[in-house]
């Protein structure tokens, strides 16, 4: 045990009182307490001259050094505690300092909503791969062999003849072949398009799919179930109406749209005058779906929907520009911590 | 686009335009637009250009004299085609006009003029504005110009889904109507006079594809006198969309706009045979299309030839060579019927989209020709004077014969959940022009303008459409299983996401697609997935490592002087698989930071390192009970040598963290140290999952004691925690470092560590003894296993 080891050691208290003290009186009787009259550091300086030389000269300068950064610290601390001090003097307007917090991406927050309001419903949360078979993205879901969504125009396609999935139903054909009604699930992932990237439109988004199949499901169960999800993701307040559509792989098929929360479905720019907005498809699958799969739709019966993500986080959050969600900018992320 | 007036002529309702919209939306023939036909038409009226006269010094404009049936008024026009004695639309001040123009008075050249002749485009007619719009020479004076035309009209723009080709005509739409209205269609009705020359002595046809064209007819009109349309013709074409052109052209789109069938007139002169041969073209075939394009065919295109050369693209586009001309008189008039799929395959490859080739592509109706033909026919001995030879020359070789589907009230109603009536269904069913027998179940035979209709699930969803999705109850209570589990990846990343953003990252979202170079570049030597038709050759790649995607990210965000970066990602990576039509995807995190911490008024700002990125990794140890979380060197090539780590937790290799090397950033052009970690998370995930479990709070006291040492540089302060936990074993209740220094007072090559151990038992409290004793044998361990010397007081 050296003194030197000493002085050290009496800068590191000294520095750990300085973190904790929490007023300036507080830091005043720390000063006292390390370079007073009869303070710690004091009491080195003072032995100093008992010493031999050579050790004078080396504790010497530890302790004085020590002493000019405890003064400067203490200094420093007393500013910063005097600003923050209490009563009038107390700044309560200084920001928190906390750590910064990060933001979770938005598409992904938009994503997390729709998932909990469905997993609240009892459905669970089946995945698939983004590179798919011919088969399972188009094939087991009824898409005839020469449908246009087959073209090299509208699907991006990998070496050994991948679809890049251009909607996330392909997991229910695969959830189907493994699984036993009663089967409930969503299946959120990325989706691809081959399409020019613009304002509007960009080669991948994301895509909620769900489905249902067991004994006696019927139409109103879906218009029931997308009513609760439309109302708990747009609001209770917004109208909902079903319209007949045409998809592959249900039958009779539905687009549904929300009166639009943006002008309360009076009219504007953003639902083209109509009042409406449309945020998803749905539909009962379609018997020869399940037929593919292995189950007999005499005996079961289903509904599927789909809900790109990017649309209805882009009209919430007033966001126009689609390439947004992909370019990560800190500054478009963090508006959404 | 079909006028409101011509849906209510076939349909008798007496719907307002919006509520005819609002029904057919809900039936699945959505209307996206109403448009007031003459909704450019207020304030212009019919006028007469009475004179001309040059304007002093502007050679294309002239000054026009209109009479409006009272006053005449001098107006500006620069139009080419006006001209003395033209009956002319007149925009008076006020007009607004389409295009946002509004007529004003204005003063050109010393001249004033206070109204406007327009053109088709000007009232929002058609998009022609090459010249002035003429009327016909009848139109009465003064009269406003909606009156005149006939314009008090809306026009419904439809966005059909790509099943129902039924409903791209008038009576198609009508049908809907007529079903939702509980009317009938009231097709248009006639008597065709036929000469007693029997056209097939003059023409014959014949099939070389029946396949691809199962049925081919033919009429024969003679002494057609070619010349304009009147005026009720035109207006249904341009209320369609259609530019009319001439009376015998005029009158086949007519007839497919309100039928739903295209038909197709030849020259019957310049046809250059007198029979018709349907067959596929041969390859390198060549052909003119009659827009003048010179095609090279192959095969997948069906060739309707005079026998020996095409005479037009078999339900696509005519040709050029025998196109009607002013001076034709003889017409060969064609309804055939095309298979969807081939006119899809030829019109890729002619690269045309036409309003036939759109028809046939969703399916027209093989047994509607009859009608069409005739109606046709009849249409051009009305308009054109023509002479109709006997008879339809018709080629159908195996007639394509309607559907019959059984239907069962009782699956109806258990499909869609309602209580639909027998009587109720069947209605809607003969609504729509089905022919139903029985009840319970039904026979339906669906006419073969449906195609779509397959199976009864496909009459499930006709009668719900026209019963309205609106009638169907919603159901108030949740259905399917009690229970569904939730995935421990959907666990991981859910927690995972709260806890870095919780750490201050910012979470990344991208698409995996890169170009291939920087794949290459970032992670050499890896395979990758290759995509055959890229949206954009920049994207031509999946990214086989997250890394690659998180510096295009920092590069943007870097460019945008957003300097400081804490980032992460949950996302997939992607590998060719073992063989063709196989691939592997893999779950991954990374975790990023460059740039300063914060400057804030309590901290200043440091530089963001490996501690920035390990720390974010500890934090998701602790929460997700990895234990054993080491890291050892291992020479990464995206990192710099000497600052590159695999991480492993438990002797699973979870993945690396390190400091991307200069050449990697430079390439993505990053001027400052990024620190970056990739996780693979299946091991992780499919490691048992180990559960928290509770300790009893402590009893007995701690007693904490310090340690500083110093050792040298190169010594781990992992390696002396190690130590020191062996050492004490269970009464180490925790093992931190609080101090590292480096500097005077410590010789080179040395630092210093201080090490805060809290000794406690569960058993009793400890004396100062055992703690001395234990901090004993602690100390002469690290001074043997690390050469340390103790800084002990």
């Amino acid at each position: 045990m050296s003194l030197t080891d000493d002085v050290a050691r009496l800068r590191q208290e000294a520095f750990d009182e300085i973190g904790r003290a929490d007023s300036p009186e507080r830091l005043n009787q720390i000063q006292i307490k390390y370079l007073g009259r009869k303070g710690a550091v004091t009491a080195v300086l003072k032995g100093l001259k008992d010493l031999a030389l050579d050790e004078r000269k080396k504790v010497g300068a530890a302790a004085n050094r020590v002493r000019a950064e405890l003064e400067e610290q203490i200094k420093e601390t007393l500013g910063k505690l005097s600003v923050a001090a209490a009563g009038d003097a107390f700044d309560y307007t200084l920001p928190g300092t906390a750590p910064r917090l990060g933001a979770i991406h938005i598409v992904n927050q938009v994503i997390d909503e729709a998932c909990l309001i469905f997993q609240r419903m009892g459905f669970a949360i089946e995945r698939g791969p983004d590179i798919e078979t011919d088969y399972y993205n188009f094939e087991a879901l009824n898409f005839p062999p020469d449908h246009p969504a087959r073209d090299m125009q509208d699907t991006m396609f990998v070496e050994g003849n991948g679809v890049l999935r251009t909607h996330t139903t392909p997991v229910q054909a695969r959830v189907l072949e493994t699984q036993k009604p009663p089967i409930k699930a969503i299946t959120p992932g990325l989706c691809f398009r081959n399409e020019a990237i613009s304002t509007r439109s960009h080669v991948a988004f994301h895509q909620v799919d769900g489905f249902l199949v067991d004994e006696g499901v019927t139409m109103g169960d879906l218009k029931g179930a997308l009513v609760a999800f439309c109302k708990a993701f747009f609001g209770e307040k917004v109208a909902i109406r079903f319209r007949p559509s045409f998809f592959p792989f249900t039958e009779p098929s539905a687009e549904v749209d929300v009166s639009c929360f943006l002008c309360d479905g009076k009219g504007c720019q953003v639902c083209k005058q109509t009042g409406w907005l449309e945020i998803l498809g749905c539909g009962m699958i379609h018997p020869a779906v399940l037929e593919k799969a292995g189950h007999d739709p005499e005996k079961y019966t289903g509904y599927a929907f789909g809900i790109g993500m990017e649309r209805p986080a882009m009209l919430k959050y007033r966001i126009n520009d689609i390439r947004l969600f992909f370019n990560n900018d800190v500054r478009f992320l963090k508006q959404f911590c | 686009m079909i006028s409101y007036k011509w849906l209510k002529e076939l349909t008798g309702l007496d719907w307002s335009p919006q509520e005819m919209a609002e029904r057919l939306t809900l039936c699945g023939t959505a209307c996206e637009y109403i448009d007031k036909a003459d909704r450019y038409m207020d304030r212009v009226v019919v006028g007469k250009v009475t004179a001309l006269k040059p304007v002093e010094g502007a050679a294309k404009i002239q000054l026009a004299t209109v009479d409006l049936g009272g006053d005449g008024m001098d107006v500006i026009c620069g139009a080419p085609n006006v001209a003395v004695g033209q009956k002319v639309p007149v925009a008076l001040e006020g007009a607004k006009l389409a295009g946002d123009m509004v007529i004003k008075k204005v003063k050109i050249r010393g001249v004033e003029s206070a109204a406007m002749i327009c053109s088709e485009r000007e009232l929002g007619i058609s998009d022609d504005h090459s010249g002035i719009m003429v009327l016909e020479a009848d139109a009465v004076l003064g009269t406003p110009l909606a009156e005149q035309l006939q314009y008090d009209d809306y026009i419904l723009t439809f966005e059909l889904t790509p099943n129902r080709g039924d409903s791209m005509s008038a009576i198609g739409v009508a049908r809907d109507l007529a079903a939702l209205g509980g009317t009938e269609v009231r097709r248009p009705s006639f008597e065709l006079k036929e000469v007693s020359a029997k056209a097939s002595d003059s023409i014959k046809v014949s099939i070389d594809d029946p396949e691809g064209c199962p049925r081919y007819a033919a009429r024969l009109i003679r002494n057609v006198k070619i010349g304009p349309s009147p005026w009720w013709l035109k207006r249904k074409l341009l209320t369609s969309g259609v530019r009319p052109i001439s009376n015998v052209v005029d009158i086949t789109n007519l007839v497919m706009l309100e039928t739903g069938h295209p038909l197709h007139a030849f020259d019957l002169d310049r046809f250059g045979s007198r029979e018709v041969v349907v067959r596929r073209a041969a390859d390198g075939e060549e052909f003119v299309t009659l827009d003048g394009e010179r095609h090279e065919l192959v095969p997948d295109v069906l060739l309707i030839t005079n026998g020996k050369v095409g005479v037009a693209a078999g339900g696509i586009m005519g040709g050029l060579d025998s196109e009607i001309e002013d001076t034709t008189t003889d017409i060969l008039l064609e309804a055939a019927y095309f298979d969807p799929a081939v006119i899809r395959k030829g019109r890729k490859h002619l690269g045309l989209v036409t309003e036939s080739s759109s028809r046939f592509e969703r399916g027209a109706d093989p047994n509607g020709i009859p009608y069409a033909i005739d109606r046709a026919a009849h249409l051009m001995q009305e308009l054109c004077g023509g002479e109709v030879l006997k008879g339809i020359v018709d080629c159908y070789p195996g007639a394509i014969e309607p559907k019959e589907i059984t239907l069962r009230p009782s699956r109806c109603n258990s499909v869609l959940g309602t209580s639909i009536a027998v009587s109720r269904m069947k209605e809607i069913l003969q609504g729509l022009e089905f022919t139903v027998t029985g009840d319970d179940p039904m026979k339906v035979t669906v006419p073969t303008f449906r195609p779509d209709i397959e199976r009864e699930i496909d009459l499930i969803e006709e009668v719900a459409r026209i019963e309205g999705y609106d009638n169907i109850p919603d159901a108030v209570a949740n259905i399917g299983p009690l229970y569904t589990p939730l995935g421990r990846l959907d666990r991981f990343k859910a927690d995972a996401r709260h806890i870095l953003t919780g750490s201050g990252f910012d979470e990344i979202v991208n698409h995996g697609l890169v170009h291939q170079n920087q794949s290459s570049l970032v992670n050499p030597g890896q395979p990758q997935v290759k995509l055959t038709n890229p949206a954009s050759e920049e994207l031509n790649t999946m990214r086989n490592s997250l890394v690659t995607t998180t510096l295009n990210v920092i590069s943007h965000n870097l460019a945008h002087r957003n300097l400081d970066l804490c980032l992460f990602e949950l996302g997939k990576v992607y590998f060719p698989g073992g063989g063709p039509g196989q691939w592997v995807e893999k779950e991954r995190l990374v975790l990023a930071v460059t740039g300063h911490s914060p400057h804030t008024w309590r901290s200043r700002p440091r530089p963001y390192d490996f501690y920035d990125v390990s720390g974010a990794v500890d934090h998701l140890a602790r929460h997700f009970n990895w234990s054993g979380l080491t890291y050892r060197p291992h020479r990464f090539s995206a990192f710099e040598g000497d600052l590159s780590f695999q991480m492993t937790v438990d002797n699973i290799e979870m993945g690396f963290l390190g400091k991307v090397s200069a050449k990697i950033s430079e390439a993505f052009e990053i001027k400052q140290p990024v620190y970056l970690a990739e996780v693979e998370l299946e091991p992780l995930l499919a490691a048992e999952e180990v559960r928290k479990e509770y300790r009893p709070l402590p009893v007995y006291p701690a007693a904490p004691r310090d340690l500083a040492l110093v050792v040298d540089q190169s010594v781990k302060a992992g390696d002396l925690v190690e130590v020191v936990k062996e050492s004490a074993g269970d009464l180490a209740e925790s093992v931190e470092i609080f101090d590292l220094y480096t500097g005077k007072q410590i010789d080179k090559g040395k630092k210093s560590i201080a090490i805060s151990i809290n000794y406690r038992s569960d058993e009793g409290s400890l004396s100062s003894e055992q703690v001395d004793q234990m901090q004993k044998a602690l100390v002469s361990r690290l001074k043997k296993n690390f050469n340390a010397q103790i800084r002990d007081k």
